[in-house]
Order: C-alpha cells, then structure tokens, then sequence
C-alpha cells in the first residue's frame, strides 16, 4: 500500500486549510484573521513546492489583503519575506516600512538583519544577529547566526550554533529540522567532508520524506562524488516536480562536467528560455543565475557583465561583487576583476569557490604569487574544490 | 533561485498558531469521596483535545509530580511585611531546588493509541505499564496497591465566562485582530475593572455587536490605546454595567485527560504525617532529533505488563522531549506570569515572587475599585480611588503597601464543610497559594480550593475573592471566597446584568464516580 510522505501529508494538510479558509477571502466581507490565515498558507505552500506561480498568487492575494485592510503588520511582513526571498532588498526594506513598529519587532529586525547581510553589511549584520539571538534565542535566529558564521570561516562556532537550532525544534517542526540538516550537509560539502554531509542529507530525508530540496541537495553531493548516473536520476525527479530554470542549467552543466555535450545543450536552452522569460517579466531574482550562465555556460561577456552589473545594483555583497568580477575576468577587463573580486575578499568570507576564482583572476592579472596563496586557500577549505558543485 | 540564507522560507512567521495538544488547561486534585481501601487523591490534569478527544498525539509527554509534606503553620500575624513574604519565597526555593525530589507520573502514547504510563520515585519504587485509552484501568503496583487511571477524551470541566474575565483585563486579540507581533496589543493600557468604564469604547458591551469577543472581531483601531475617562459607566437607571456576564463559554467543549486515582500511602511512607500532597502537570513534545530515531519499546515492557525500571531512565527519556507549558494553579497565568513563555515554571515559580506583588497591585488598582463602587469592602489600598487607574509597578517594595492585606489575608470559607475532619487548619493565604504554582490538595479537607481544587469549583470567581476585603461582613456574615457566587448579592447590587460573574455549574454533570469528568461531546 502507498505510504504519503510527509511533504505530500503536509501539502494535503494545507489545502484543507486553504479550502477552509478561500471563502474568507472572498465576498463582501473579508474576515482580515482568516484572510490573513488564507495567504499565509498559500505562502507556505509555495516555501515548499517552490512554485514560482504559487509565491506569485500569494503575492497577489498579500497586495489585494494590504489594499483592502491597510499595511497591517503580518501582511507587510509576509510580503517583505517574499520580496528578500525574490531578491528585491530594497522592496522588502520598504515593506518593512509601511508598518512602522514592524522593523522594531523581533520578526522585522530578523529580517533587517539578513538584509544588512545581502547589502554587505557585515559589521552589522554580525551585531544584529548576535543581537537577536540575545532578545529571542529561537532556531532560526541561531541559524542565522550560524550561516554568517560558516560563510566567515567560523565553522567550529556555526555547528556549534546549528546544532543549538537543532535542539529547539521539536516533533511538530520537522521541516525546519530537515532544513537544517541540509544546512549543515552544506557546510560538510563545501568542506570536502562528503561521508558526513551524506549523513545529514540521510537524516533531513528521514526528518521530512519526499522534500524535493533534500534530493536536489543529495544529487549535487552524488554528482560531487563522481555517481552522475545517480546524480542524474536525482535531478531529473527534482525538475520533474519544480521544474525550475537554475536546475535545468545545473543538469545541464552536470552532463557537460560527464563531457555529455549532446545532452547539456538542451537542459541549457531550457534554463536560458527560463531565465530570460522571468527577467522578461520584471522578475530580478535570476540576475545572478544569468551572470553565471554567462559567464561558466555559454560564455558571452557582455551579456554577464550587464547582469552582473544589475545585480551588485540589488545587492552589493561578496557574491555579486564576485559574479561581478568573474564576469569581467572573461570579458577581458581583469583590472576591473581585480577591484571586485577585493572587494569580495575584503568581507572576511572564507569559501574555496571565491579563493579559487581570486587565484584565476590574479594569476590572469600577472600576480602569480598572490594567485598561488589563493588556490592554497581554496585547498585548504575544501580539497575536493575542483569537483561538480553548484553556486548556491 | 534564493542563492542566500533562508530560514524563514520553512517557518511560520505570525498568526498561525494553532490549539496544540500541548495547552495544558487545568489541574484538578482533591481527596477522593471513597475512602474504602484507605486514603486516595484524585488527579486530573487536562489539556487541548488535539488531535481530537480520545486521540492523543504520539510526539507529546506529559507528567504529573507530586510531594506530599506535612501541613506548614502558618507565619506570625505580626509578621506580615515584605521581609518575611520574599524570606518565604526563599525558602520556597531552597525547598524546590533543594531538597524536593517530587514523585511523577509520566505518561506517552505511542502510535497504535496505547498509553504508557511510567511511575517514578514514588516509595514502592519505579514501575511502567500500558494500557488502553478511553478506558477505565485498574493498575496494581509493586507494593500492592491499586490505582484507577484513565487516559483519554472527556469534557471540558472548566465552567467560565472567559470573554468577560478578558474584558475585565482590556485583552484586545479576543476583541479585535491583532497580529501575533503586536506583544503591547494584548492587555491594553486601560484600567482594568469589573464594571465598564465610562467611555471605554475599545471593549464596552455594545447592544449592536453583541457577540464581539465572543464569536467576532474587529480591526483593532489606531493608538493610542488608552482611556481618558474618570468614571464607571452607568445606565439611566444608576446601574453599573458589569463587564461579566456569567454565560459559560466552555460549554460544549471538550478535552484530553490524565485522570488518576491514588492511594496516598503509595504516595507517601507517612501519609498520618504529609497530609498535602502539592501536584503539578507539565506538557513536554518530543525534539526534532529525537523524532527520526527509531526507538523500540523497552524488552522488559514487551515482555511484561509493566515493569520495573531503572532510575537513569528518566532522564535519558526526558532529555528527548523539550518543556512547553505547566500547571498548578487556576489563573495563575493572569496573577503570575501573564501568559508569558519564558514564565512557564510550574511548581519552581519562586522566582516570579516580586513580579506575584507587582502584578497583583496592578490588578488591585483595577479591581479594588470596582469592588469599592459595588458598596463592598476590597483588601486593596486604593485610597479610596472613585475609579479604576491603570498603574504599573517597577519595584515590588512601591507595590507592597497597597497588596499587602490582599496578599497576607485568610481567605474565608463559606462554612466549615470544606474542614471535614474539625482540625485545627489554618485558612489559606493568596501569597502561599500561588508560590509555588502548584495544586496543593489537604487530605483533611474536601479539596475544595484552595485546599486543592474540585471539578464543582467555581475558581475564576473565587480568584476574584481575594481583593474582597475578608474582614466585612454582608447579611452579618464574614465575606469568603463564594460571596461573589451570591445571587442574593447581585439583586441587591446597582449593576445590570444581574449575575455572578461565572456560571455557577458546569453544563454537564459530572460523575460521582471514577473517572468524575463527564463524556466527551460527540
């Protein structure tokens, strides 16, 4: 007999809700709680089908709720998620501010605080989340603690703080806690310890079955490993439940990383179709994804130096300051690379990726030495840097 | 596509909070009636019927502790000043810190719906067995005795007019829609009271939405949420309007349940001795990581229909479970700790010693003067306020001289039926009632609170009691704990609705019989 699994009981679960709830919000007389209930759940439906029309009817429904009752505060908070979650820093910013007392509650200063982090803030954004955890010592507070931490090279002092997260959750939050075990499975990856990350991505699975973020975690780690049959069935199971523009790119370059040209291309016009149709739209969340395609996929400088450009205009952080520099590397301009790929290395973020691609750019600039530092570091952090991995 | 850290994306960010089968609701604790194989104590510790009455949920633990000790006399009269209330909330402390090692029951469900229900440091030593829910079971000890349990849904037997005890405080989410964010929207910056302010516009009863905060809502207008009036209402006949109106709004509901039946001599080795036997309930929920572990049942319990077990197991078992809410007292969340989550102590609440005065003088500029209006002497100082004031307290030592009496006054009895035994037993104060938060049942009496706690008592309008000023007299009778429950009182009062408070009986009998709360609605 089919025994559901817990992602499909959860979605099950929330459609009853939302059935329950959709006449709240129709009608001439919209109860604001239950309406409220309504797109929260339609909210949380799309955090875990990862749809991107179901997050853009919530938006739709948080817009028309913020028109009809006024800036209420778990609305603007709702929307200033969705707008950090798509990119828009400076919507979600404004979000905040249609409420005013929301950027003093513990949940807005969260979110400000990862808005620092995405704006560069760093000094701040470290402050504001020790700040945080010292006001409301919740799971996610402390994950978010960690994760500065682990992107800071700190990782005895981020596992401390997941594993802190970790025992604040309880039976009733087992996809916070698969989240975080994927977290965790990440820090493993990214630091060459395989056995390890494979064990957390075991448990995630074990904690919330059928979660489609647990295999996509679990095909980058196989495929890392060198099982691309394995890694292929995974990202194929993915894209056929979410099939999103960003992991049709990534099974593409996996086929290409095999030297399976012939079946790269397709996935990658697919990703490209995707990504263009969305930035087509309005949308900037894929910025990012297109300076990469760009610049790794299907070199065209030009092309990653303008999407480059578009997102450091979001965000000014180490990650698009590097997409930036990356994007210049190949367009030649390798002083420009220079000043930006500093820029990146001057947050004090310790990952191999961005040491590896400090080395590419200096070696390129003449500065042998330096790049050879780089790569060392990059060695250091993860001796396996060189193998299939995706830009998370 | 979110190339960043998340959390949120997986979490549940605000008004989304649903009834948990971890609510614990109440305590009940009284000597059983049937006294035929020897002394026995009821316990009754209900909670949330989630997922719904009779089904329990797998992931959740809960216990009962309990310590039984000798009755305490009581602190001189004279010495009835803040020194010797914070010395008694130390040695409260010492006592729960210290030397306390409570006995327990604990109780798990497992996922074919069968209880296991574990006994710890109770005299005839550790034991567990399993049984059936929704059925009465008779367990027989290691040491021979017998104990009657039932684990599973009955009805709700709280009886109260919640919306009005809301009403009287200014808690605005059961009024008006306000976001899980908005903590300065819950108790609003207005006096409390027992009859309507005039002016108080945000929660006054009003004719044309009768059912608000009841069954509907409001958007909760813009600040500031205070009042400027300076004086009770009154209608065109001179009454007042009281914020209560005595309808039961738990009528009909139901709830889950731990109900026991003990003997006190398997609590207790000197039951002649340690005739209060203080009990406590505490919901814990399984941990994440403890979830996804795959623990089979203890051998020894698959092979025997209970078990003796080790000491160390406790512990291993607990440090798998996370604490989510405890109970002792009735209303001692609105005394105590105002709901708070951090504040969720049970029995060790010593703590909350100085914020117990500052509260309750908080409450006492609210309701003393309610009191005072009615033509009814209140313990409270109010300096004989003509209207409820809105005052908070930073210092417990500011706070005291107003609360003293109210703290260190013997609540009176109605009569002498609760002392059914005639023994010389000192009347109960509200500051050793509510430190250490817990149910404390006097074997010598009918449990009736605060004694322990009966299903029949009325304990939200008893709690009312103690700003009543227990040295008057009404009709040449001195005032005591159910003189609020007085009809005779209301008729007699310029107030409209003319009713107690809180209905005076639960909507459904209860049993004279194990397990006492009634059956579940179906």
């Amino acid at each position: 007999m089919y025994k559901p699994r817990d992602c499909e009981l959860e979605l099950q679960q929330i459609d009853k809700h939302l059935s329950q709830l959709e006449d709240s919000v129709r009608g001439k007389h919209v109860d604001p709680e239950k309406a409220t209930k309504f797109v929260f759940r339609l909210y949380h439906r799309a955090s875990i089908t990862g749809s991107f029309a179901e997050f853009e009817r919530a938006e739709s429904v948080i817009d028309s709720l913020i028109a009809t009752f006024g800036p209420k505060e778990d609305l603007c908070l709702l929307k200033a998620n969705l707008d950090f979650k798509f990119h828009r820093v400076a919507n979600a910013k404004r979000d905040l501010a249609m409420a005013p007392a929301l950027p003093g509650r513990s949940e807005g200063k969260a979110l400000l605080a990862d808005i620092l982090f995405q704006e560069g803030c760093y000094k701040e954004a470290a402050k504001a989340y020790e700040d945080l955890i010292a006001e409301n010592r919740t799971w996610d507070n402390l994950a978010r603690l960690a994760y500065f931490r682990s992107k800071m090279g700190d990782v005895p002092s981020a596992e401390q703080l997941y594993l802190e997260a970790e025992d604040e959750l309880t039976a009733k939050e087992m996809r916070s806690y698969a989240w975080l075990q994927l977290q965790r499975g990440v820090l493993d990856l990214t630091h060459g310890r395989y056995e390890d990350a494979w064990a957390h991505y075991t448990r995630a699975d074990q904690a919330y079955s059928g979660f489609w973020q647990v295999e996509e975690h679990m095909a980058e780690l196989l495929a890392a490993q060198g099982e691309f049959d394995q890694a292929i069935a995974f990202y194929e199971r993915v894209l056929a439940r979410v099939p999103r523009p960003d992991f049709q790119q990534t099974l593409g370059e996996l086929y290409a990383f095999m030297g399976e040209a012939a079946k790269a291309e397709p996935w990658f016009d697919k990703a490209l179709q995707g990504y263009l149709e969305s930035v087509n739209a309005g949308h900037v969340h894929y910025y990012h994804h297109l300076t990469d395609f760009y610049t790794d996929v299907r070199p065209d400088a030009a092309e990653a130096v303008k999407w480059a450009s578009k997102d450091i205009e979001l965000r000014n952080n180490f990650g698009t300051q590097s997409g930036l520099a990356f994007a210049l590397y190949s367009a030649g301009d390798v002083s420009g690379a220079i000043h930006f790929i500093d820029q990146a290395l001057s947050s004090g973020v310790q990952e191999s990726g961005l040491f590896a691609l400090a080395a590419r750019i200096y070696r390129a600039a003449g500065r042998i030495p330096e790049g050879e530092k780089f790569l060392s570091k990059a060695a250091a952090i993860n001796p396996h840097y060189e193998n299939f991995h995706v830009h998370r | 596509m979110a190339d960043h850290n998340d959390p949120n994306a997986v979490n549940s960010i605000f008004s989304d909070i649903d009834h948990s089968p971890a609510d614990l609701y109440d305590i009940f604790g009284f000597p059983s009636d049937d006294s035929n194989a020897g002394e026995k104590v009821v316990i009754a510790l209900t909670f949330a019927s989630v997922p719904e009455a009779g089904v329990l949920d797998p992931d959740m633990l809960y216990r009962i502790r309990m310590a039984a000790h000798p009755r305490v006399a009581p602190p001189a009269k004279d010495d009835q000043n803040l020194e010797t209330l914070l010395k008694y909330f130390d040695a409260v402390k010492e006592k729960y810190l210290g030397e306390l090692k409570s006995s327990e029951i604990r109780v798990t469900i497992d996922a074919a719906q069968r209880a296991t229900i574990k006994f710890f440091r109770f005299p005839g030593g550790n034991f567990s067995t399993t049984i059936d829910l929704n059925k009465v079971v008779n367990l027989k000890t290691p040491d021979g005795h017998s104990i009657q349990a039932f684990i599973g849904g009955r009805d709700d037997a709280f009886f109260n007019d919640l919306p009005g005890f809301f009403r009287s405080i200014n808690y605005a989410p059961q009024f008006y829609h306000v976001p899980h964010t908005m903590t300065e929207a819950r108790e609003l910056p207005i006096p409390k009271t027992l009859l309507e302010l005039d002016g108080n516009d945000l929660f006054n009863y009003d004719p044309k939405n009768p059912d608000l905060g009841i069954t509907v809502k409001k958007d909760l207008p813009p600040g500031p949420w205070t009042w400027k009036g300076n004086k009770f209402k009154k209608d065109e006949n001179g009454n007042y309007r009281f914020v209560y109106s005595g309808k039961d709004a738990q009528a009909g509901r139901n709830v889950n349940a731990i109900i026991l039946e003990i003997p006190l001599a398997f609590i207790t080795r000197s039951p002649e001795q340690n005739r209060v036997v203080n009990t406590w309930g505490e919901s814990w929920v399984l941990k994440a990581a403890h979830k996804i572990e795959s623990i089979p049942d203890h051998p020894l319990l698959l092979e025997h229909p209970w078990a003796l077990l080790e000491a160390a197991t406790e512990d291993e078992e607990l440090k798998k479970y996370k604490l989510i809410d405890t109970d002792g007292q009735p209303f001692a969340d609105a005394a105590l700790s105002e709901r708070e989550d951090s504040r969720q102590l049970g029995a060790n609440n010593f703590w909350l010693g100085p914020h117990f005065i500052k509260r309750l003088a908080h409450l006492g500029w609210g309701f003393g003067p309610s009191i005072s209006a009615l033509g009814l002497k209140t313990s409270f100082n109010h300096d004989n306020s003509p209207v409820s004031v809105h005052k908070t307290y930073s210092l417990a030592v500011e706070a005291f001289p107003r609360v003293q009496k109210t703290l260190f006054q013997q609540l009176n009895m109605p009569d002498n039926s609760w002392n059914r035994k005639g023994l010389n037993i000192p009347l109960r104060r509200p500051f050793e009632i509510f430190i250490p938060n817990v149910c404390a049942i006097d074997m010598d009496t009918t449990g009736t609170w605060p004694y322990g706690r009966r299903l029949e008592d009325q304990v939200a309008t008893r709690f009312l009691s103690m700003f009543l000023d227990m040295e008057a007299e009404f009709n040449g009778k001195k005032y005591h704990i159910e003189l609020l429950n007085d009809q005779s009182l209301w008729d007699a009062a310029p107030i409209m609705p003319k009713t107690p408070p809180n209905p005076l009986k639960n909507d459904t009998e209860f049993l004279d019989h194990f397990p006492y709360l009634a059956e579940p609605w179906r």
